[in-house]
């Protein structure tokens, strides 16, 4: 699969916070049989949370650092996540450092939690160590629409 | 060793497949292995420059060995909950070999509590402290 999960950015703030969209498709390709049908896999709900994250460290940092995962406190998955979803991302800035941040955020459905993190540590590295700028810039492009 | 037999309905993903169970003592604990090969799709696109197995899909692996652990003594189907306390020490690369083992330390018959950690060359890659798991016929979530 690609992993790219998210698919907007509809507002944010550097340094603080940011609120982008996954669309959640049948037409992709990961999904879990539980009861009532097929549902998008927990940990791929906590990773799009993190990509609203690197986004937010991009927008933060001049384009300059990305987000790379150290810890996980706390993930809590309380709610399925079907084909058709949309799922809102919430992700916060709860410190950050020329280093390191931390973070904190929450994935809804129509208004309803489906997932809450907290304690959410990244390292901070060179972005342009792990891809290309200008399709890091390309990317940004789509997902802010501008 | 035997070769992995997922249940059909397992319910943690296939996000990677757990190539060889190696150990299930039902009640107390598994052991698996996953090879990372670098024909992974997922490679292109995290990172072009670096290619790394995201830390997600590891905790999903993870998740999913406790679900195969908790099936083998009550048939029924178990789904990741929560986690706490998961750390990422090391990146998995293209060419890894990863050796995944869950414990289980809490288990009634709603809910269960693992811990688990992943290993490359006997270096631990990723720790959970907590891994809870829920049954779907308990209806929790």
């Amino acid at each position: 699969m690609r992993f790219h999960l998210i698919d907007r950015i509809d507002e944010f703030e550097p340094g603080k916070h940011l609120r982008g969209r996954k669309l959640v498709s049948g037409s992709e390709e990961f999904w879990d049989d539980v009861p009532g049908g097929p549902a998008m896999p927990a940990p791929l709900v906590l990773e799009a949370l993190c990509q609203a994250g690197t986004w937010l460290i991009m927008l933060s940092t001049d384009r300059r650092k990305r987000a790379a995962l150290l810890q996980v406190g706390n993930v809590r998955f309380s709610g399925d996540v079907r084909p058709g979803d949309v799922l809102v991302l919430d992700g916060v800035v709860e410190s950050m450092s020329d280093e390191m941040a931390v973070l904190s955020g929450s994935a809804t459905v129509d208004g309803t939690p489906v997932m809450q993190a907290t304690d959410i540590m990244c390292a901070l590295i060179d972005a342009d160590d792990l891809e290309d700028p200008e399709d890091s810039e390309r990317m940004l492009r789509v997902l802010t629409r501008s | 060793m035997i070769h992995a037999t997922v249940p059909s309905t397992t319910t943690t993903g296939q996000l990677i497949s757990l190539d060889r169970i190696l150990v299930v003592e039902p009640g107390r604990r598994a052991e698996a292995v996953c090879n990372v090969p670098g024909t992974l799709a997922i490679f292109d696109s995290h990172f072009p420059r670096f290619p790394v197995l995201p830390g997600v899909i590891i905790l999903g692996s993870l998740a999913k060995l406790a679900a195969l652990l908790l099936h083998e003594s009550t048939q029924q189907e178990w789904r990741l909950a929560e986690a706490q306390s998961v750390r990422f020490r090391r990146f998995v690369q293209p060419g890894d070999v990863m050796e995944l083992l869950v414990e289980l330390t809490e288990h009634d018959v709603g809910q269960a509590v693992c811990k688990a950690s992943a290993s490359v060359d006997g270096k631990r890659v990723t720790t959970i402290g907590r891994l809870l798991l829920v049954n779907d016929l308990a209806g929790a979530t």
